[in-house]
């Protein structure tokens, strides 16, 4: 499994494959960062995101907000919650966005796969070293 | 030439169907999420993925050290 974040979530969807994803793992994305892909669906942000996302089809935002399991899968955060208190308590940091990313970075090989540099995070990125978790770049622009 | 089984062949097309993307996107679905996540719109997209953390102190978090007992 390959522990992905939002905007290569909505690349896999698109069709548009990061040639850096192998297409043979299983792509997933933690429930935290659906979550935010779903605030864009519900809650899109700015006026101008809000009058774009509005216009997608009924089905486009159904892939959105229940993603095809063949393409993209959501994780299931139960498993990873212990994990990741720990690591909010060891680092003295709430977020459960960046502790539940780290802790699936740990359970799935170590790794994470961003879409962009500016979605990773300062902390993440430092934590995620100490853990000797490789944090990937696909399809940045 | 290395004959090629049904599982091979089977897992190609499995391949296919995933690079291919959600089928329930539109074309024009696809426009308008290439546009906001990479497109003209993607400083708007990742500055709103940015203010779910600042609203939201349950999933962006704050210094546990700032808590009163």
């Amino acid at each position: 499994m390959l522990v992905i974040d939002e905007y290569l979530a909505v690349d896999v969807l698109l069709g548009d494959w990061p040639a850096a994803l192998s297409d043979d793992d299983t792509l997933v994305l933690p429930t935290t960062r659906h979550f935010r892909l779903l605030q864009r669906v519900h809650n899109p942000g700015t006026r101008q995101l809000t009058g774009i996302l509005d216009r997608l089809s009924a089905t486009g935002r159904d892939s959105l907000r229940h993603p095809h399991p063949e393409v993209l899968q959501i994780l299931d955060p139960r498993p990873l919650l212990d994990e990741a208190a720990s690591i909010g308590a060891r680092y003295r940091t709430g977020g459960l966005l960046m502790v539940e990313t780290l802790a699936a970075g740990l359970a799935y090989g170590h790794q994470l796969w961003f879409g962009t540099q500016r979605n990773v995070g300062r902390r993440l990125a430092e934590i995620a070293a100490e853990f000797n978790i490789t944090i990937n770049l696909a399809g940045d622009i | 030439m290395e004959p090629v089984t049904i599982g091979e062949e089977l897992l190609e097309e499995r391949r296919r169907r995933r690079r291919a993307g959600d089928p329930r996107l539109t074309d024009a679905d696809r426009e308008i999420l290439r546009r906001v996540t990479r497109g003209d719109l993607a400083e708007e997209f990742q500055a709103a993925l940015d203010a779910d953390l600042v609203n939201d102190p349950l999933l962006g978090g704050h210094d546990l050290d700032d808590d009163v007992a």
